[in-house]
């Protein structure tokens, strides 16, 4: 059984105690949990086919041309035709669809009728689709997890960056302060949004190029608090008792002076995130972010704004937005209130 | 002919008092809107309009030296004997004898004008198209026979060189300050369009290459020399300049504030009477134009004042519409045509709907794949390609089913198209026979098609963001046959810059249509492959094709063209280098009841069916019924409905 430092454990006692900060977490990390497994929760692909006798698992593995099952294709298997001739054949044969049996790229056309459709549970687009037909669902789950992907890189460069620098700077301080603090004051002011739309103009932006960029003018932020808390510790007793020892300066920056500040650390990431997920979300809906068809949700905020008439998309959009950022934002509260070393305020 | 952009994206900081560093500031902002605005912006109509001002510049040689004022010659010089003087009055009319004058009609534009100039700086605007179609050509083409008919010349000669063309002006002809139109004006043109003063280079190259000499044979008597020899119609298209008034400009270094809020004298039907600046432009139409009685004017024109104000939004604008405030909206999007222009005011036919289909020369909008990239060298892959593409299910889901499918580059251009041809259709059996004939036989794991380690993955770059979902479906069929297309969408002016330095394996663009007949060196001869900032995309390189080409060039007669063209367009068409895309051969308009339109509603070449002016073809063709109005307006009041009113008028549908 892992043994928790006490202080630790304290603090984790007083998260849980905020019921909704705690709960929210719960359900972050339920959603993240279910992003691990997308593919077998919505995907066009089938769960489990058994055909002639034979299972075959399609999620995971290489394509299955139509040709596999006897259709006289050979183009990739559409699972949904397949179940439904198996259902009229009557055999043996059968196929396991996930709950959503759409994938967030394909466009389910009708003839007759012109998309976006409306929600439709008989046909398992239940949130309807968009304006080619693609299930909003299956785009608003791939998309969150694109965000998310994105915000969680986007965090770790970030503060790998943010903090090491920060960390020197406090610690050497002097000249080394005095010339990063100056250019951190130039970089802040650049505008981030201008320089990726300009740069979006150039080239066709990427996932990796988009984070690149992004890292790039966010970097600072963490720098301040970093510097900040290192000088306080830095003059601590602690410290300079490893200095005697002859500890080296990485040593003392990474096993004294970093493990006591990382509550500041914490506090920063559950607003660091959300802020991840609304400069995608940004992007995208201003067409600089990531290249279509990718699923996210700032195409499809566009998507829906400009077709009101079809209330289904900018609605799933706007409710799922607001859920995870609200959820994400009451983390944030309850850790910074778990981590604050005054219980309780009195003002007099 | 320049053409106008329907957006004013010019950054003119004109702040010299400004640091340099400040203006560096404002032109990253600038620049940031811009981008933000054609993002954003208005999604169907920028594409051609850019791609038409896009192509201005690489389908001119550099700009050459500007002779300066004192080279242009204004003394008469003799005719030369045997002309033989041409006009035309035996083509029918094509506007209505029943047209009513007077009212007001009131439309918009989405910004107020930066100048009232046709030409310079900031002229280049949607306005245009308020200020040059009152500035008369020569002649013009009749918009339903296609044949030549008088505007300012009453008739017209050619010389045998093949590259001068005479004319004689209407002696009725007047400016609108009651100055004749004379030859003078015609030479000055060449004088006006050469002076660096207008500060247009455009104009100031054209009129410098292309026209080589504007001579004077009298009063009302001049030639146009052009500079290479062409068809007699062509040399009419090509050289058909307007007059310039002589006694009104003053080309100096200030003439471009001179003239920028001036109201310079035209000589069509209608001229600005009111400016209220930054809200709307009025036009009256003149009482005693001097065009009343000519055959081709009469019964046109017919409101006796144009009101145009700004409205800075489309769907403002299309509400002050309904509201009763403009009287005509164009509703060739389809989410106006099948959403927004429905309901009471429609159903109660207070407004009409009207879908009218044209036969013009068709924007070649398309996939132009690069044959010099290795993966679409091989014919076998492009054709594959095309048969793997269903543009067909595109138009029947995302487009509503209102585009048609384009067939091959130049359709549209009478007699010169070539009407065999027909798209390679959505195949997935043949587009797979091809790819296996190109050695592509097998699959990978993911369904697309691998030879030698190599997918069969082709990147599309595209400018405009509203095509993405035209993309997303074509992408996804195209995985059937096992191809797999990576969109990539830039802003619009890289698109067009990357694919005119051929950097890009498919491109997918629209070029402007237009011109009279097909033109094919700037698109397929091999002088243009291979490099940089041509119009030969593609990188067309077969001798054969350069031979007919310039065949087709110097050919005179228009037999001879018109089976080359046939030729060529075969040609290319079994080149496979193109994968024709959409047409939307037909306007469609909604309109106030009191608005009557002749019984054959247009002409073959109507842009717009209520265009007040566009002299060159067939605007004003319509007119105001005001006891229709009165009445329309009184029975909306007391919510009385007529019958409603949805016209389609397929005369002139393309085969």
């Amino acid at each position: 059984m892992l043994k928790l430092n006490p202080q630790t454990a304290k603090q984790l006692q007083r998260f849980r105690s905020i019921k909704r900060g705690y709960y929210s977490a719960l359900i972050l990390i339920f959603l993240l949990g279910l992003c691990a497994v997308g593919e077998l929760l919505i995907n066009s692909r089938a769960l489990v086919v058994k055909y002639e006798g034979q299972l075959f698992f399609p999620t995971y593995a290489s394509f299955l041309p139509g040709t596999t099952f006897g259709l006289d294709y050979h183009y990739e298997t559409n699972f949904r035709e397949l179940k439904q001739t198996f259902r009229q054949q009557g055999g043996h044969n059968w196929v396991l669809m996930p709950p959503v049996p759409y994938d967030p790229f394909e466009t389910d056309l009708k003839p007759l009728a012109f998309p976006p459709y409306p929600p439709n549970a008989a046909e398992k687009h239940y949130l309807g689709t968009d304006t080619t037909g693609r299930d909003v669902l299956a785009r608003l789950f791939y998309g969150f997890r694109i965000a998310m992907l994105f915000s969680i890189i986007l965090l770790v460069a970030n503060y790998a960056l943010g903090i090491a620098i920060g960390c020197a700077m406090g610690f050497w301080g002097g000249k080394f302060d005095l010339l990063f603090q100056r250019l951190i004051e130039i970089w802040s002011n650049v505008p981030p949004l201008y320089v990726i739309m300009i740069i979006a103009s150039v080239i066709v932006p990427n996932f990796w190029t988009l984070i690149g960029v992004m890292v790039m003018l966010g970097w600072m932020a963490m720098t301040w608090y970093m510097r900040t808390t290192t000088y306080k510790e830095k003059a601590r007793e602690y410290v300079m008792a490893a200095q005697a020892l002859g500890a080296s300066t990485p040593r003392i920056i990474f096993s004294h002076i970093l493990p006591n500040s990382v509550s500041v650390i914490i506090t920063f990431i559950p607003f660091s995130i959300a802020t991840g997920i609304t400069a995608l979300t940004a992007l995208d809906y201003l067409g600089f972010g990531l290249p279509p068809p990718t699923p996210s949700w700032g195409e499809m905020l566009s998507q829906g704004t400009s077709n009101l008439e079809s209330p289904w998309i900018v609605s799933s959009v706007v409710a799922a937005m607001t859920a995870v950022l609200l959820m994400v934002t009451y983390v944030g509260e309850a850790i910074r209130e778990a981590f604050d070393p005054k219980q309780f305020t009195y003002y007099e | 002919m320049k053409r106008f952009s329907s957006l004013i994206l010019s950054p003119s900081s004109r702040t010299p008092g400004l640091r340099s560093c400040a203006r560096l500031s404002v032109w990253v902002v600038a620049s940031a809107l811009l981008l933000l605005i054609t993002a954003c912006g208005s999604k169907e109509t920028t594409q051609q309009t850019s791609t038409a001002t896009e192509t201005q510049p690489a389908r001119q040689p550099a700009p050459a030296e500007t002779p300066e004022a004192s080279e242009i010659d204004y003394s008469v010089h003799p005719l030369p004997d045997n002309l033989e003087w041409i006009t035309n009055d035996e083509d029918p009319i094509f506007a209505s004898p029943e047209a009513q004058p007077g009212g007001t009609f009131r439309t918009y534009m989405l910004s107020f004008p930066l100048t009232l100039r046709r030409v310079g700086p900031d002229s280049n605007g949607a306005f245009a198209g308020y200020m040059r179609p009152n500035q008369m050509p020569a002649v013009a083409l009749h918009p339903n026979t296609r044949r030549y008919v008088p505007m300012i010349a009453k008739y017209w000669a050619f010389d045998p060189d093949g590259k001068t063309v005479y004319y004689k002006i209407n002696p009725k002809a007047r400016w609108s300050d009651g100055n004749p139109v004379l030859a003078d004006d015609f030479v000055f043109t060449l004088e006006f369009m050469r002076s660096r003063f207008i500060v247009a280079p455009w104009y100031n190259n054209n009129y410098t290459n292309h026209i080589v000499n504007i001579q004077k044979h009298g009063d009302r008597i001049f030639s146009v020399e052009g500079a290479t020899p062409k068809p007699k119609e062509e040399l009419l298209w090509e050289y058909g300049l307007t007059p310039t008034p002589r006694h009104f400009h003053k080309l100096d270094e200030n003439w471009i504030q001179n003239t920028n809020w001036k109201i310079e004298p035209n000589t069509g039907p209608y001229q600005i009477s009111k400016i209220q600046k930054g809200k709307y432009i009025d036009f009256a139409r003149k009482e005693n134009w001097w065009g009343n009685d000519e055959k081709y004017f009469k019964y046109r024109y017919n409101p006796s004042k144009i009101r145009v104000r700004a409205i800075r939004d489309t769907n403002v604008a299309f509400q002050r519409f309904l509201k009763g405030d403009i009287d005509a909206f164009i509703l060739v999007l389809p989410s106006f045509w099948h959403q927004k222009a429905r309901g009471p005011l429609f159903d109660k036919g207070y407004i009409n709907r009207i879908k009218y289909y044209t036969n013009t020369p068709q924007p070649a909008a398309g996939m132009w794949l690069n044959m010099d990239e290795p993966l679409l060298a091989d014919r076998n892959v492009r054709l594959g390609l095309a048969h793997a593409m269903n543009i067909q299910k595109v138009i029947d889901s995302v487009l509503h089913g209102d585009y048609e499918r384009l067939n091959t580059h130049h359709e549209g251009y009478a007699d010169y198209t070539n009407t065999s041809i027909k798209a390679r259709p959505f195949d997935l059996k043949r587009a797979g026979e091809y790819f296996d004939a190109a050695g592509w036989a097998k699959r990978g794991d993911d369904g697309i098609r691998v030879k030698e380690g190599v997918r069969l993955s082709l990147r599309v770059i595209y400018g405009t963001p509203a095509h993405t979902d035209r993309l997303v479906v074509l992408r996804e069929e195209a995985k059937k046959a096992g191809v797999e297309l990576v969109l990539q969408l830039a802003d619009s002016a890289a698109s067009f810059k990357q694919i005119q330095e051929k950097k890009h394996q498919i491109g997918w663009m629209t070029w402007a249509g237009g011109g009279l007949t097909p033109t094919y060196w700037e698109f397929y001869h091999s002088v243009n492959a291979h490099k940089p900032q041509t119009n030969n995309i593609v990188n067309m390189d077969n001798p054969e094709m350069d031979r007919l080409i310039m065949q087709y060039r110097d050919a005179i007669d228009k037999p001879t063209r018109v089976a080359l063209a046939k030729t060529l367009e075969q040609m290319v068409h079994d080149s496979g280098a193109l994968i024709p895309t959409f047409k939307v051969p037909y306007t469609r308009e909604g309109y106030w009841r009191w608005l009557k339109l002749p019984s054959t509603h247009g002409t073959r070449s109507t842009g717009s069916l209520f265009a007040p002016f566009n002299t060159r073809y067939s605007g004003g063709l319509f007119w105001i019924d005001q006891a229709a109005k009165k009445n329309t307006l009184a029975a909306k009041k007391a919510e009385q409905s007529f019958p409603p009113v949805n016209i389609t008028d397929e005369t002139y549908r393309l085969p």
